[in-house]
């Protein structure tokens, strides 16, 4: 991996109340690689993207992006600098059209003068045409989400957060995301950090994998080490089952 | 020396008739966040029920809540099940907005039966006044206040310790969850709001007692329930109470001691105040 | 494409239609001064719902203080005509620029605290009665009495003899209004208050800096508030702390909201009904038995925001489209 380092988080740890919901985390993503983030439910993965995109402020720790410290930065701030993201539950603008909410995302790097090649170019991309006029409040869920990609992708990112794209796709509709994205990869020279429970294509997407269990990091590498991974195969399973079996034992 | 503690000990009295208008509105927009703009209207409507009750029947304007209680929360739950339901899903300003319309309509109604002029009751058996330490006190300011304390104490009893008053609460913390445990949400916002505006009937009623109401004091009540839920944030009952404690006491301050028409510029600054520093309230729970 | 410019030629036609019919109305009513001044209400609203949809429909935030700038815009005005024999043409642009200062001084502490929604509403309307103690009790500038303004019939002191000249200032003021709406709907600060508007998380996420954008907008909105506060105090002929109106300020966000949140002609339209109805019925049997026509009139307000809550414009959407275009049939057969 000769590319250098785009995002590092390193000590970061967040708590609400008595619970803490992410714990020392480090993690490091290198320019234009794609890296999962995976985790039992209630993990703390969408926290981390909080943290790292600057929707919450972690208590401890620091996050540099480009070498610069993002840590206390406002969103729309580190947007600017090149990062952007998806939502787990989609937010979108109701009342406008496709075209528009793309556009919205296009200002961000464009002048009123060339903003409109670039929505063209994104529409483009992620084959929006039919939908383009479209209000997102008439789109079903798949489509709503693929807005958000192309919403996010339109701010002229180098490192896009999805969290859970590809939640409740079919398989062909996946297929498709993941072809999609993988282009994003390589001809937008994007980095991709995705959250996700579709264990089949965060195998086949990532190059890299981490673990989050109860807000810590229990694990990181390339996919074949994690599916082998004793650790991440017990918080997957749960460790009241496997209490279970070895008690049957 | 001697007017400021007469000046907080009436501040003191105000506040708890206060508080208890507050609380219906806390009822409403705790539990089910609909904004009613028209609150204060409700009190100005009670306050006019028991003009009327008292002028034309002879009823005290003390014991009118027992009339106007049930009819307020009769009305309550009309307007829920007619108005307030239906914009649930709605952006928050639809719901504004039709508050605003009822707001409207109850003070355009108000002064078509009553006319615009300021009504007031000539009598009521909690009149007078009574010496405590070399104090004047007004009788009815005094019976108001315990009244207000009492229903403010029954009301906590019954959000705590009833089956209906839980079902309230549960809504609040939670619609889904409490929908999936069988909790009709609908029939439990109805009793909130149906609850919420019938406080709003004790309050006309001992207001009454020492008042004039005219159809333009709406939304003055309204912006001092208000103001009095931005103090005490959501969910306390204790900071609910204290807040209205602080209100009253600050007007009547600023009323003995600036200029009467200050009291409002003092319940206002308050209020712009308290969300600058504290956006949630000084006793919320969250 | 074809199709998408008869629909421009089409809907230009239709503004120029009604400008040449706004434009003629004072000349139709000449004689009865006591309607023109109805319609320049009418239109005085028009143009206030206007500028409210920049901060009410577009932005989302539900401002209720519109009067508070009204009030400042005509105070600043009024004071320097007063004192100074300071000529309204001028001072109506400071009574903006002091309003949009107080707004300024208002808005920053407010957007930075992240105060939204019901409590952004309630502040603004607090604001309104605040500004009425203060400047009834600041005897120097307001006082409880009126204060009228000198050198009536004076075109310098922009005192006329006849309330039509103040209609074709509303006129022009409600143009600029409509312009503003437009321009900022059509560019990257449009787009920026549409997005905050819906879900000010997603934009902040897309790298749109909500709070300078509110501001923006804001100030925007209580600078041409306050500019058409020095013709109103000129129109009336007078100042007084009652301009600073709670109630009437809700009426004008409530324009806003039933003709059609962040449609530019939206609250125009509410304005023109609504208020030409209120007008119509008061004029019509308020002085006989008074507010039945308050009665009526909310009667219809509550009617229109359950049946839509979308607003009124898009009544007027849907019959446009029925009638000049077949782009909307067509999409909902591709449907």
């Amino acid at each position: 991996m000769s590319n250098e380092k785009i995002l590092t988080a390193s000590g970061i740890t967040k708590s609400f109340g008595s619970l803490i919901a992410v714990n020392h985390v480090d993690l490091e993503i290198y320019e234009e690689e794609i890296v999962g983030l995976i985790g039992p439910n209630g993990a703390g993965k969408t926290t981390l993207f909080n943290l790292i995109n600057g929707l919450e402020t972690p208590d401890q720790g620091e996050v540099t992006f480009k070498g610069i410290d993002i840590t206390a930065m406002s969103p729309h701030k580190i947007c600017q600098l090149g990062m952007a993201r998806s939502f787990q539950v989609t937010r979108s603008f109701t009342q406008m059209s496709v075209e528009e909410a793309i556009k919205v995302g296009a200002y961000n790097r464009k002048n009123e003068k060339e903003v409109q090649e670039k929505v063209e170019w994104v529409i483009n991309f992620f084959g929006l045409e039919e939908i383009r006029d479209c209000k997102c409040s008439d789109l079903g869920l798949a489509s709503l989400r693929k807005v958000e990609v192309a919403r996010a992708t339109a701010t002229e990112p180098n490192l896009l957060l999805l969290d859970e794209v590809a939640a409740g796709l079919t398989s062909a509709e996946l297929l498709k995301l993941m072809s999609e994205l993988r282009r994003l990869n390589k001809e937008a020279k994007i980095a991709l950090c995705v959250v996700e429970h579709v264990m089949q294509m965060v195998m086949s997407l990532c190059e890299r994998i981490f673990v989050l269990d109860a807000g810590e990091l229990i694990a990181q590498g390339v996919p074949e080490e994690i599916s082998n991974n004793q650790r991440v195969i017990e918080a997957y399973l749960g460790r009241g089952s496997y209490g279970k079996t070895s008690s049957a034992d | 020396m001697e007017t400021i503690f007469q000046s907080v000990f009436s501040g003191v009295l105000m506040g708890c008739i206060y508080a208890l208008i507050a609380l219906g509105l806390s009822l409403i927009f705790g539990v089910m966040n609909v904004v009613n703009f028209a609150h204060g209207d409700f009190v100005m409507l009670s306050m006019y029920f028991t003009f009327w009750a008292g002028s034309l029947w002879g009823i005290d304007a003390v014991l009118t809540p027992l009339v106007t209680f049930p009819l307020l929360f009769l009305f309550g739950v009309i307007i829920y099940y007619g108005l307030i339901s239906r914009t649930l899903r709605e952006h928050y300003t639809i719901q504004i907005a039709i508050t605003v319309g009822l707001m409207t309509f109850l003070r355009a109604i108000t002064q078509l039966v009553w006319q615009a002029r300021p009504r007031a009751l000539t009598y009521s058996f909690i009149q007078g006044n009574i010496q405590v330490g070399g104090y004047v006190i007004a009788l009815s300011r005094l019976v108001s206040a315990i009244i207000s304390l009492i229903i403010i104490g029954s009301i906590s009893y019954f959000l705590n310790r009833t089956w209906p008053g839980r079902e309230i609460r549960a809504t609040s913390d939670d619609l889904d969850a409490a929908s999936l445990m069988g909790i009709n949400y609908q029939k439990t916002y109805a009793i909130a709001f149906g609850l919420g505006s019938s406080l709003t009937a004790i309050a006309g009623g001992l207001l009454m007692t020492f008042q004039q109401v005219d159809p333009t004091m709406g939304l003055r009540f309204g912006l001092l329930s208000w103001c009095i839920l931005a103090l005490a944030g959501l969910g306390s009952l204790p900071g609910l109470l204290i807040s209205g404690l602080i209100v009253g006491v600050s007007e009547s301050l600023a009323m003995t001691f600036w200029d009467p028409r200050a009291r409002l510029l003092v319940i206002y600054l308050i209020f712009v105040l308290v969300l600058w520093v504290r956006p949630r309230g000084i006793f919320g729970r969250k | 494409m074809e199709q998408k410019k008869n629909n421009q030629v089409t809907k230009s036609l239709l503004w120029l239609l009604l400008l040449i019919i706004a434009v003629i109305i004072p000349w139709i009513l000449g004689s009865n001064q006591y309607s023109v001044l109805l319609v320049t209400t009418v239109l005085l609203y028009g143009v206030m719902a206007t500028l409210w949809n920049i901060i009410g429909g577009l932005a989302g935030q539900l401002d209720l203080g519109s009067f508070a700038y009204l009030g400042l815009g005509a105070f600043t005005s009024g004071t320097l005509l007063i004192r100074y024999n300071f000529t309204p043409w001028m001072g109506m642009i400071l009574g903006g620029l002091v309003a949009a200062g107080f707004a300024l001084l208002i808005g920053i502490p407010l957007f930075r605290f992240r105060i939204r929604e019901v409590w952004y509403a309630l502040t603004t309307c607090a604001l309104v009665e605040i500004l009425k103690v203060v400047f009834t009790m600041w005897e120097k500038v307001g006082g409880p009495v009126e204060r009228y303004l000198p050198h009536y019939g004076s075109l310098y002191h922009m005192r006329f003899s006849s309330y039509i000249p103040y209609y074709y200032l509303m006129l022009g003021l409600l143009l600029i209004a409509l312009g503003v709406n437009y321009r900022i709907n059509k560019t990257r600060l449009g787009y920026y208050l549409k997005a905050l508007g819906e879900d000010e998380i997603a934009a902040e996420v897309l790298g749109i800096d909500t709070r300078s954008c509110k501001l923006k907008a804001l100030v925007c909105y209580s600078f041409l508030i306050g500019v058409t506060g020095g013709i109103y105090a000129n129109m009336y002929g007078y100042i007084h702390p009652s301009f600073f109106d709670g109630q009437e300020s809700i009426k004008v966000a409530i324009l806003g909201i039933v003709g059609g949140r962040g449609i530019t002609y939206g609250p125009l339209l509410a304005a023109l009904l609504l208020v030409g109805i209120q007008e119509f019925l008061r004029a019509s049997i308020g002085g006989d038995v008074s507010g039945l026509y308050l009665v009526i009139y909310s009667v219809i307000l509550i009617v229109v925001v359950l049946f839509r809550p979308k607003g009124i414009a898009t009544i007027f959407q849907d019959v446009y489209q029925r009638v000049f275009s077949r782009r909307g049939v067509e999409k909902k057969n591709v449907q």
